[in-house]
């Protein structure tokens, strides 16, 4: 779906930090999926840049009586975002009643849960995003949170009272323990757990490392840049572990068509 | 002094090689994967035509990432060639599109001589390909990398085996990545060729400065989007006064106006391509465009042809 949105709101969250939300009826949305946007009409910058959905905004949840017709459509979506570059300055400068381009919902997002098993969900920094509508819908598990400082510990606000207990590291000390979040995610783990990450590379290679030594699955939502969003310009390849049962044995695979959320045990982290 | 407008003739027809396209917009090689990905986003059949990824011989994995980086107005890319294979398009791909209401073009490619010809030859009896478009820009294996498409000799042998070939009528698409563009367009067309096709990307590269790398894993790329637009619109003006075949133009191709510029200068069609990744619709909007700028000035593609006024 291709639509031009109307900004709803465009708040900044902490300094760099920011909440966007779109005005748009989207189609049930899994968790994990994105949406590509298109932050100037103009030509520079050329390409549309990738978001993670953070929530759908207005679904009713019971508040509407009667027809349950339009019920999976929501109004709109949110997506948080960091700006880290000329696109998403540009972004954190629109204001509410200007309009957006949006594609999606796009990529297939996290499979549903196997039955009986101990969701973690693991979010470094900005990549606690996507984890929203999966922690909204576990509703129970642990979530562990790494950060560079207390300063984006703000991210967390929405995620209380989900049913999800919550730990958090951070590089300095100054929020949780001191260090990397992997080094609780070491304690939390039992076989039957089952792990959702998402946040820099080495903190997925590490939490897929992890996670493979304790038998648990794990599912990590990579990031590259995208020029397409929708699998045809083949420009977001990762490298994935050859499969010999597959007949086209491809050994990449696409972040956007095939991912963004992919076992940590099909990446070849070495070759990434 | 016009001819009278044939009102049996949509204005935004046009004929390559005995091939009539409903109107001159085709989508590019390599930014509209192999068609039916685009399906939902619009209906197919208002294109005049698709040019499907580039198909070799056997499947390909492609280079690895990073793979893509934006520039200013454009992007380099460094796929690799990536594709499925010719068995797999027409066994799995190409029944999905072959009755969208449009012209098919497979895109080929080989590191010899011989591949071409092999793919050529397994394309020629598939029902839903109307033409091939060949792209010489790849480097020849057998004779230590040099790109068919800088060499007028190599491109007149590629040119030359394809046509051999297949009945299919064959388009050659040249690259930029030359001195004198004439001279290759000279070669194709005495190899045999119906048409020519340009631009293909412009070679780039970008360096983080950071870490005093290419961005790139393979250090340098090919240019396209609009900020390669007015080199292609200046080569395909040079091919058009060479070439006695039809020139198809490209590069940068963002709206309707975009394309009269390369009908002004001589092209016959055109090809959208990396707008297509920004907008999946936009070939379509650039087709309606140019319908609507013939009828608000009574014209038909054919007479804006090569108009360029010089004088
Ligand atoms: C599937 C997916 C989901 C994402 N979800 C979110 C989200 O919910 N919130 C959010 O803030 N960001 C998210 N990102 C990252 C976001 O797309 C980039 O931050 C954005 O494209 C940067 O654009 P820019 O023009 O500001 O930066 P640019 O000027 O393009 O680049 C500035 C810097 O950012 C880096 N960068 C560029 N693109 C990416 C990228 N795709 N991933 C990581 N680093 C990048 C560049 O290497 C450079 O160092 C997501 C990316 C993907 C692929
Ligand atoms: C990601 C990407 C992949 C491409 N793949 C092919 C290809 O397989 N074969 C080919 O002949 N041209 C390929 N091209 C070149 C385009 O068909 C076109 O010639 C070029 O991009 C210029 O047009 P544009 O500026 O409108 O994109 C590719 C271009 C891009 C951006
Ligand atoms: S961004 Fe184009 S294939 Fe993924």
């Amino acid at each position: 779906m291709e639509i031009k949105a109307e900004i709803i709101h465009n708040d900044s969250m902490a300094k760099g930090y920011f909440k966007l939300g779109l005005a748009c009826a989207v189609p049930e949305v899994r968790p994990g999926q994105f949406v590509m946007l298109r932050v100037s009409d103009g030509l520079d910058p050329l390409l549309r840049r990738p978001f993670g959905i953070y929530r759908t905004l207005g679904q009713t949840r019971g508040r509407t009586l009667g027809t349950r017709g339009s019920s999976s459509k929501s109004k709109g979506i949110e997506v948080l975002y960091r700006v880290v570059g000329k696109g998403t300055a540009i972004l954190s400068g629109k204001r509410p009643g200007e309009t957006l381009g949006v594609l999606g919902p796009l990529g297939n997002g996290f499979p549903d849960r196997a039955e009986g098993s101990n969701p973690v969900l693991v979010a470094g920094g900005m990549g606690i995003a996507p984890l929203y509508l999966l922690a909204r819908r576990l509703g129970e598990g642990t979530l562990l949170f790494g950060a560079r400082s207390k300063a984006e510990t703000f991210l967390l606000k929405d995620f209380r009272g989900l049913g999800l207990k919550i730990k958090t590291a951070t590089e300095d000390g100054s929020a949780g323990i001191k260090g990397l979040v992997t080094g609780l995610l070491e304690n939390e783990l039992t076989p039957e757990s089952i792990v959702y990450a998402c946040g820099p590379v080495g903190m997925l290679k590490a939490a897929a490392a992890i996670s493979g030594k304790a038998g648990a699955r794990c599912l990590v939502s990579l990031e590259r840049s995208m020029a397409c969003g929708i699998g045809v310009c083949l420009g977001c390849a990762v490298r994935a572990k050859a499969h010999k049962e597959e007949k086209e044995n491809r050994f990449y695979k696409m972040v956007c068509s095939d991912g963004p959320v992919f076992p940590g045990e099909e990446i070849d982290w070495d070759l990434l | 002094m016009g001819p009278v407008v044939k009102k049996t003739k949509a204005a935004t027809e046009v004929t390559i090689a005995g091939l009539k396209f409903k109107n001159p917009v085709m989508t590019a090689s390599g930014t509209f994967g192999y068609g039916a990905e685009f399906a939902p986003y619009m209906d197919l059949g208002r294109l005049g035509g698709i040019v499907v990824k580039g198909l070799s011989l056997y499947p390909r994995q492609g280079n690895p990432g990073p793979r893509i980086a934006e520039t200013p107005c454009g992007m380099l890319n460094a796929i690799g060639l990536q594709n499925v294979g010719v068995d797999d398009f027409i066994e799995r791909k190409l029944p999905l599109v072959r009755n969208a209401g449009t012209h098919i073009i497979a895109n080929i490619f080989g590191e010899t001589v011989e591949d071409y010809m092999e793919v050529a030859r397994r394309l020629d009896g598939a029902e839903g390909v109307s033409a091939l478009e060949v792209n010489i820009s790849c480097p020849n294996v057998k004779k230590g990398g040099i790109v068919f498409g800088t060499d007028p000799q190599e491109a007149f042998k590629v040119v030359s085996a394809v046509r051999k070939s297949t009945s299919l009528p064959v388009i050659t698409k040249l690259s930029p990545n030359v001195t004198d563009i004439k001279v290759m367009v000279r070669a194709a067309e005495d190899g045999g060729t119906d048409a020519v096709s340009l631009i293909n990307t412009i070679t780039g590269m970008v360096i983080d400065v950071e870490r005093r790398r290419p961005v790139l894993a393979t250090a340098t790329g090919g240019l396209s989007g609009p900020a390669i637009r007015p080199i292609a619109v200046r080569m395909v003006w040079q091919a058009a006064q060479a070439a006695s075949v039809p020139v198809i133009g490209m590069g940068g191709i963002m709206s309707a106006r975009d394309a009269l510029e390369f009908i002004i200068a001589g092209a016959t069609a055109v090809q959208v391509g990396t707008a297509s990744f920004i907008e999946p619709d936009a070939a379509v909007k650039v087709a309606e465009g140019l319908e609507e700028y013939l009828s608000k000035n009574e014209t038909t593609v054919q007479d804006l042809i090569g108009s360029l006024r010089t004088a």
